[in-house]
């Protein structure tokens, strides 16, 4: 299907991230199907769709960990491998895999590891490093917490620890994996408000996954629902209710969609 | 290498002669004042700097029974060192396990190997392998064998002392210029590529790194206790710490305390130098463990109360 351009329509330049009719196999299964779709600068794209539906995947593939069996994936005209893509995307993994709880490390340490490039790396000096991951953990608000260890945070906190470091690296493209599991209600919604705050105020363009319908239909400017391929692309206000969903996914039964909601 | 020992001893030894008066016990001052014995003593501290430093990378990145592993080739290299008639099998020692990994390194990499067990099943394999091309050979468990089994601390010479200064040296030099990087890969190997952290190198270099201390290693506690010196200091030192940063400089508190310690004990009681070493440094471990499972309980038992 077509997919829906959102804002104003300016130059190709504008396009950050365009994925072009891949096709991804994993372990012999095929995941994707066909993908297709394109982001601008400036949008928050909301990437929803039920269990092993592919979109971890896809965001591995974006990011050049798995390369694709058909088509091609470019971010900014570059293939995803480029080095002269680093520091340009923000990589936030997900919630329940980035941190092992038996590793001692500050938020500030954290923080500090998305100032660290392949040229400054070996450097001794810190070479106003310090000012940037300053200002990265004054964004997600966690100045109080800096200097504690980040196995002590609360799911939220440690959620915002992992967005300020790549922050940190100054991106302008941060791809998320599930950062809303495991939070409680409050932390997910400070969690949204920084997000857009992100989009909105610092011009960050986002694509982030999440099972949470509700969530993405409140902050995501578009939504694209994927299962194996895309089945919706297009304004969160227009997202189909879960009768339409139904539909589009080619099956009758809704209960397996509130299922998807409630986990 | 050439007397890089040597020029350590020279630096060094003057100062631990006049801290040797100060030193308890009968045998032990003499491990300050008496170069024969403050080899031992150097090699232990120096080995032990590095390893703690290595131990918490390894910590953090789950892989506490690797040293434990490269020992084991290190061994097999060792063997089969001695039926080929070496005179330093050492340097098998550290050609085997820099080869072995390396092919650790890239399996890991491509994905064919994950996980704990199979790097033991791996490294066993390599040892099971010098075991049997040692009584193809003709050889027979010696002394000389049992040596790089339990460690040989007293027997340090001055070209096993090179050896290890130009590795403990070197692996210093190395992880200080990829600490940032190191640390990155270990966190989150994704993001750092993302950022443009060379993912690999800095993997590959890391696992040569602790393959060559490994082997230095295998000559201060032997074999079956590298892991002692490896993972044991910066163990504790998790229990306590709160940062990476107080990890590091607590874990050298530990490791130190535990050398200086172990070789008290084993001069004044002894005993071997590795094994005792080992031994203190899991009593640390005990005894920190135990406190801090304690003081949790009364904390508790505090906050029960108001």
């Amino acid at each position: 299907m077509e997919s829906v351009v959102v804002g104003d329509i300016n130059s190709e330049n504008d396009v950050i991230l365009n994925v072009n009719k891949i096709s991804v196999k994993r372990s012999g299964k095929q995941v994707l199907k066909d993908v297709d779709f394109k982001i601008k600068r400036g949008e928050f794209v909301g990437l929803v769709g039920p269990n092993g539906s592919g979109k971890s995947t896809l965001l591995l593939t974006i990011l050049g960990e798995l390369t694709s069996q058909q088509g091609s994936v470019s971010i900014y005209g570059l293939q995803p491998t480029s080095n002269r893509l680093y520091g340009k995307i923000g990589w936030v993994a997900q919630a329940a895999s980035n941190l092992p709880k038996d590793i001692r490390i500050t938020v500030r340490e954290l923080v500090r590891l998305g100032t660290v490039n392949g040229k400054n790396m070996f450097r001794f000096s810190d070479g106003g490093r310090r000012k940037r991951v300053n200002k990265a953990i004054k964004m997600v608000g966690l100045e109080d917490e800096q200097y504690t260890d980040v196995a002590r945070l609360s799911g939220g906190q440690r959620q915002r620890a992992v967005i300020a470091r790549a922050l940190a690296s100054e991106c302008e493209f941060i791809l998320l994996d599930e950062p809303l599991v495991g939070i409680d209600r409050e932390a997910r919604n400070t969690l949204l408000k920084l997000l857009d705050n992100l989009c909105h105020e610092g011009g960050k363009t986002i694509l982030m996954v999440s099972h949470d319908l509700a969530a993405m239909r409140q902050t995501a400017h578009r939504m694209i629902f994927l299962e194996q391929t895309i089945k919706f692309d297009g304004m969160s206000n227009e997202f189909p209710d879960l009768v339409k969903l139904a539909k589009l996914r080619g099956i009758g039964n809704v209960h397996s969609i509130y299922d998807m909601e409630e986990e | 290498m050439m007397g890089l020992g040597d020029a350590i001893m020279a630096l060094v030894g003057p100062i631990l002669e006049m801290i040797a008066p100060l030193m308890p016990g009968d045998i032990f001052p003499y491990f300050f004042s008496w170069d024969y014995f403050q080899r031992p003593l150097i090699a232990a501290v120096m080995v032990t700097i590095v390893a703690g430093i290595l131990g918490c990378y390894l910590l953090i990145q789950h892989l506490a029974l690797m040293g434990d592993g490269l020992a084991h080739v290190a061994f097999g290299g060792v063997a089969i060192g001695i039926v080929l008639g070496a005179t330093a099998p050492v340097s098998y020692a550290l050609v085997f396990s820099i080869a072995a990994s390396i092919l650790i390194h890239e399996m890991q990499y491509r994905e064919m190997l994950t996980g704990d067990a199979s790097i033991a099943i791996f490294l066993t394999g390599m040892l099971a392998l010098g075991l049997v091309v040692l009584r193809l050979g003709g050889g027979a468990i010696t002394t000389d064998i049992e040596a790089y089994l339990f460690g040989s601390l007293y027997m340090i010479n001055e070209s096993d002392l090179d050896l290890i200064s130009f590795v403990c040296i070197g692996s210093v030099i190395v992880l200080a210029f990829i600490r940032n990087g190191l640390l990155a890969c270990a966190i989150d190997p994704v993001s750092a590529r993302v950022q443009g952290i060379p993912v690999r190198t800095i993997g590959l270099m890391f696992s040569v790194t602790t393959a060559a201390v490994v082997v230095v290693m295998v000559q201060v506690v032997g074999t079956l206790l590298v892991t002692a010196l490896l993972v044991t200091p910066a163990a504790t030192a998790q229990l306590i710490s709160r940062s990476f940063r107080q990890c590091i400089l607590w874990t050298q508190a530990f490791g130190f305390s535990s050398v200086i310690l172990g070789i008290y004990f084993s001069a004044e009681y002894d005993t071997g130098g590795g094994s005792m070493i080992a031994l203190v440094a899991a009593i640390i471990f005990a005894v920190v463990a135990i406190s801090k499972v304690t003081i949790n309980a009364f904390i508790k038992a505090d906050d029960n109360l108001n």
